[in-house]
């Protein structure tokens, strides 16, 4: 029974990787249109190197990413500091707060795009560019980074803080010296799971950015609904490899957001 | 210190006020326009919100099907292994899901599966980790004297996997469930990548946005949204009621 289940359980893995390991290998193929294999060659990394679009998605998708972490760390500690006091509402505080990682990213992203629109014709002039975006990361992050820091937070003894207070530190002081050096890798671990996800993310970008702010997994997008080319292979590569580089930056600050993520 | 705190609470809630509760309530408020009510009153779109609410049963089923041998098998591994099989299930879902829907593509292309079918194996071999997670950590804290003593007291094994593994691993079942349900009822672009023809939910609000239709969008989105909120509501209500943590 253990090597039948152990059996389904390789197969699963396999259905899981061999797609991901065959793209990568084609993103090296010779042939434009071939399914077959007819040579190896880095032609279509070559010519990504060269493609300015790519250099403006790429960078777009960083500022996205890059901004909205840091707003988002900021704002998610702050709410996860928060949310360790008792208080009235705090029900509704945090269900609001675990919002946008329920509800699917479509709606998320649509409800961004309806007040921006209500506000573009009604109020003032705003059309969607790449703060729109940030703004829009920020939501969905701020609630990953407090749920990361929350966990964190609960492991943390409050008589410390309250003990490094007695001694005479301002409440500032007792935060920079005490709180924040012990949740830090809570904190890290919640800015690069912000981070990655801003980088994957299609749904809510493709509501939110501005034409010509378009971002890599955007290209994607795009791309794929015209043709399968290797060069698509190959930036889906380079989006896969910096996601790995994330995450094996996650791994060495923290082992708590592994079960996190999916987007 | 109440001040201290008023600082800590105030900058994330106004910010979710402002970007979270303000949106819905304007998608709200276009949903109820005249586009919108026009959408709302045309039957292709109840066929359509049919349509993605069996797909992603089907999905959610079949998830669950394959799910839980998978992380039955994990939860009897030793500690090494265990880890290492976690990582393993759990590291495609922090790639790019476009890529790995694209990956999909690449290789079911060629070999001509493009039906509403393989849109549903697509939908599985994404959403997995989803399912996987929440089943493993309830079956690993299955009390193995209670398997034991039903073996002892005579049931045969599909006996006891029946009669106390399953109700016992309840809460990880509804968990992994309710993970992969809501966001397969809005899934988006993985449909369009595999087979344009499975026109879900999520599709027909992209095509409104395209046309710069917004009413009409906003009301998809709110029916989606309502079906996630009351879906979720109950889950946490059975959870409640019924002792599922």
């Amino acid at each position: 029974m253990r090597k039948l289940l152990g059996g389904f359980t390789g197969l699963v893995l396999v259905a899981l990787y061999a797609p991901i390991v065959v793209m990568i290998l084609f993103s090296f193929n010779e042939s434009k249109y071939s399914v077959k294999w007819t040579g190896f060659t880095l032609d279509w990394y070559r010519q990504l190197a060269g493609n300015e679009k790519i250099h403006k998605d790429l960078l777009n998708t960083l500022k996205i990413s890059g901004a909205s972490t840091v707003l988002a760390t900021l704002l998610g500690t702050m709410a996860a500091m928060a949310g360790r006091s008792a208080f009235r509402g705090k029900r509704l505080y945090t269900t609001l707060v675990a919002l946008p990682v329920m509800v699917p990213d479509i709606v998320l992203g649509m409800a961004m795009y309806s007040l921006f629109h209500f506000i573009d014709v009604h109020v003032v002039r705003l059309p969607l560019s790449l703060g729109t975006a940030v703004v829009a990361h920020t939501t969905f992050n701020l609630a990953y980074v407090a749920v990361v820091v929350s966990a964190r937070l609960q492991g943390l003894d409050r008589s410390i803080e309250l003990a490094a207070q007695d001694l005479g530190a301002t409440p500032l002081r007792a935060f920079w010296k005490v709180t924040l050096p012990a949740i830090l890798p809570g904190v890290v671990s919640g800015a690069v799971l912000a981070f990655t996800l801003s980088f994957d993310d299609f749904v809510i970008t493709y509501f939110t950015t501005g034409p010509g702010n378009g971002t890599l997994p955007m290209r994607i997008y795009s791309l794929v609904r015209f043709a399968v080319t290797p060069e698509i292979n190959a930036i889906s590569t380079v989006i896969l490899a910096a996601s790995l580089v994330l995450i094996a930056g996650a791994l060495r600050f923290s082992r708590v957001p592994v079960a996190g993520g999916g987007r | 210190m109440k001040g201290r705190f008023l600082s800590l609470l105030l900058p994330p809630t106004a910010w979710l006020v402002v970007f979270l509760v303000l949106p819905t309530a304007v998608l709200a408020v276009s949903a109820f326009s005249v586009e919108g009510l026009k959408a709302l009153a045309h039957a292709g779109t109840w066929l359509l919100f049919w349509r993605s609410f069996w797909i992603a049963v089907v999905s959610t089923a079949v998830c669950l099907a394959v799910s839980y041998p998978v992380a039955y098998f994990i939860a009897g591994c030793t500690p090494r292994w265990r880890n290492l099989l976690l990582f393993l299930v759990v590291l495609p879902f922090w790639t790019n899901l476009l890529v790995r829907t694209y990956a999909l593509k690449f290789c079911l292309d060629p070999i001509g599966w493009t039906d509403t079918g393989a849109v549903i194996f697509a939908i599985v071999q994404n959403f997995l980790p989803f399912m996987i997670l929440p089943l493993y950590s309830s079956i690993e804290k299955l009390p193995a004297r209670l398997l034991e003593a039903s073996q002892d007291l005579g049931a045969s094994p599909a006996r006891t996997f029946w009669k106390v593994t399953v109700p016992l691993t309840m809460p990880g079942i509804a968990a992994g469930c309710i993970l992969v349900f809501i966001p397969v009822l809005g899934v988006f672009a993985l449909p369009e990548f595999i087979n344009e023809r499975t026109v879900l939910i999520g599709s027909q609000i992209n095509l409104y946005y395209g046309q710069g239709n917004v009413g009409a969008g906003s009301a998809l989105t709110l029916v989606l949204m309502v079906f996630t909120v009351v879906l979720t509501w109950l889950y946490a209500r059975l959870r409640k009621s019924e002792g599922l943590v």
